[in-house]
């Protein structure tokens, strides 16, 4: 190894890097208007050509750490270009980039042989001598930047130090222009994340407002809307530690894994342990504050558990507005936490829950309670569209917020608020239970007692069910239920637009029977046109049919 | 889809059937399949629990309705259990089991 020769990296400057001083602004000069629409990788071939040509080299190497791997990944090089396309990749510590990136300082390598490089990608290439640079941002090494020669050739130290200011040029210039593409990349990424849109729930109103930190760099909050199949609805909302794309990835993770986990059932305390554990286990360095709020399906009542998120509002019509008491339970990610919990809380129609993420109440210049008092005083009973936008406006004000900030609002609507419930569906069997939810979940929001959703959960399965069986031939078709309140009656439409064949079946039309029993008034008209099932029904007296 | 389940035990030639969630068209031949798997021998008497049932149309009464007359022509008793605030004590009400199965609130 007696060829090789460690350089340091602090002699005194001397006069050939002078000499190279003019040379060197070329590499400076990175801001061109020309260079400043290239990405990562086109910019780093334009500043090696630069550095290739400055330093009289063969071959100059661009390699960068993929921290994760622990490797180095060849991401532009000029006169061995193969590498790039190999995709050649090198542990750190091994071969001569290897050793560069481990010890962190200059490397020369005079003569390349096989006790000093992976000796084949510099053997083909006819590479002779090599020097390497450590890419340094901050301390830490983020790749290597290497040259060499065909021809033997001695470095010397002015060569070494030239390299060392490329390597400085290059970090800055890349570094700046990574975390511009990352930016981008992850507020695209944590957009897609997020509902586009909220789902359209009978009964409730919803609305959601994220703003990215004033800075313009995400972190992860994120909030999330879904129904499960047994007709709850899940509302989440969520504050990864962390910025940029990765809290973003992880968010991604920690939202799907959240769904898969609501969907095998359980409180939401449950569903929270089952994320907690798999976010220990498999990810171990993510840490993350989350919500999970359940809604019954007849949203009379939420169930909600809390790992280390802050306290949703709820605001009842004339009574003032009051943080949620929900324990407080570890964070997801943090081992040896106690069991989780869930709480109960009911919300009577007119009712607003409103969850956030800290950004809101957690600002410059404020303290907490400021914020969070200040919080409770702006929400209100009413319109979610307008509350989200007026606690942005109040909170947040014109300079944006210093860190992300995202708002969840629903609000349970009043029996007199709720409009008709239209829905079309395949006439298949599967479709029966569908109908179902959505029926009890309509009747529920305008106040049908029990046994009225008893009643027309049969009287409209029975018309739907008769639709699915004898409206269409094997083409197959739709049936379509119409609901609307006529105090203080409901009246239901069902309707297909098949060809009505009378039931053959040995129960002789006890279908039908049902839907006269549990209704008040049924008219079935049959036309060429398709059968109309009309079904009224008192909302809480006993049927008279 | 539309899910019931199905548990049975079997004691001093009794079966005893419990049925719970929902029986609608898309599962009624399941759970007809199911409660036919469930009467093993030939017992005695037959009881089938519906006090976990929270939906039922006249899909479910037809699988009762044939599971009865079943029973009744090979005189096996059959009892139905369906408690007095059962979601589906009106429907069974309304069907006339009367004649050929005794209707409880609960297992005698």
């Amino acid at each position: 190894m007696g060829y090789d020769s460690l350089v340091s990296s602090s002699g005194e400057p001397s006069n050939a890097s002078t000499a190279a001083d003019e040379r060197l602004r070329r590499i400076e000069s990175v801001a061109d208007a020309a260079l400043a629409q290239l990405d990562v990788e086109a910019l780093l071939a334009e500043l090696l050509d630069r550095v290739r040509e400055l330093l009289a080299v063969d071959t100059a190497t661009v390699l960068l750490l993929d921290a994760s791997a622990q490797e180095l990944v060849v991401t532009v090089a000029l006169g061995i270009e193969a590498t790039v396309r190999q995709g050649l990749r090198i542990p750190l510590g091994k071969g001569f980039a290897g050793r560069v990136a481990a010890e962190e300082q200059p490397v020369i390598i005079e003569q390349v042989d096989q006790s000093n490089v992976m000796y084949t990608v510099f053997a083909e290439h006819g590479v002779c001598s090599l020097l390497g640079v450590p890419l340094l941002a901050n301390g830490t090494v983020i790749g290597v930047l290497h040259v060499g020669t065909l021809i033997p050739h001695r470095f010397s130290n002015d060569d070494v130090r030239l390299l060392q200011i490329a390597a400085e040029r290059i970090v800055l210039a890349t570094q700046s222009r990574r975390a511009e593409v990352e930016r981008a990349a992850a507020v695209v990424f944590q957009r897609s994340l997020l509902p586009a849109r909220l789902p359209t729930v009978p009964g409730l109103e919803l609305a959601a407002h994220y703003v990215p930190a004033g800075h313009g760099e995400v972190s992860g909050d994120w909030y999330d809307v879904f129904t499960l199949p047994s007709g709850w609805l899940c509302i989440v909302i969520g504050d990864v530690v962390g910025r940029g794309l990765v809290a973003a990835d992880v968010m991604g993770r920690l939202r799907n894994a959240l769904r898969a986990y609501a969907l095998l059932g359980g409180d939401p305390a449950e569903v929270l342990s089952r994320l907690d554990q798999q976010i220990q286990h498999f990810e171990p360095e993510t840490m993350a504050t989350v919500l999970l709020a359940m809604f019954e399906p007849s949203f009379e009542r939420l169930h909600l558990s809390s790992a280390g998120h802050p306290p949703p509002l709820l605001a009842l019509p004339d009574h003032p507005t009051v943080l949620v008491e929900v324990p407080g339970d570890q964070p997801i990610g943090v081992p040896g936490g106690l069991r989780r919990r869930a709480t109960t809380i009911k919300l009577p129609p007119g009712g607003l829950i409103c969850f956030y993420t800290d950004g809101l109440v957690d600002r410059r210049g404020v303290s907490l309670d400021v914020g969070l008092e200040q919080l409770r005083e702006s929400v209100l009973a009413g319109p979610v569209a307008a509350l989200c936008r007026k606690l942005m406006a109040r909170l947040i004000g014109a300079e944006g917020p210093g860190d992300d900030v995202a708002v969840l609002a629903v609000r349970r609507q009043d029996s007199g608020e709720v409009g008709p419930l239209d829905l079309v569906l395949p006439a298949l069997p599967w479709s029966l239970r569908d109908i179902r939810l959505a029926v009890r979940r309509w009747l529920s929001a305008v106040g049908a007692g029990p046994r009225a959703v008893a009643d027309l959960l049969v009287a409209i399965g029975e018309a739907c069910s008769n639709a699915i069986e004898h409206a269409y031939g094997a083409g197959g078709g739709n049936v379509a239920i119409h609901l609307e309140l006529q105090q203080p009656d409901v009246l239901a439409t069902i309707r297909d637009t098949g060809r009505w064949r009378s039931p053959n079946r040995d129960d002789g039309g006890r279908g039908t029977l049902f839907m006269r029993d549990f209704s008040d008034e049924l008219h079935i008209d049959h036309g060429p046109g398709g059968t109309n099932v009309v079904i009224r029904r008192h909302l809480s007296r006993a049927a008279s049919g | 889809m539309t899910t019931a389940h199905v548990d049975s035990s079997a004691d001093n030639g009794s079966i005893h059937i419990y049925v719970s969630g929902e029986i609608d068209l898309a599962n009624a031949a399941a759970v007809e399949d199911e409660i036919r798997t469930a009467i093993t021998h030939h017992p005695s008497a037959v009881s089938v629990d519906l006090a976990g049932l929270t939906y039922m149309d006249s899909a479910g009464i037809r699988v009762l309705y044939a599971l009865a007359s079943r029973l009744h022509a090979l005189r096996i008793v059959l009892e139905l259990i369906v408690p007095l605030d059962a979601p589906t004590r009106r429907l069974i009400e309304l069907s006339g089991f009367e004649s050929i199965a005794a209707i409880r609130p609960v297992r005698s």
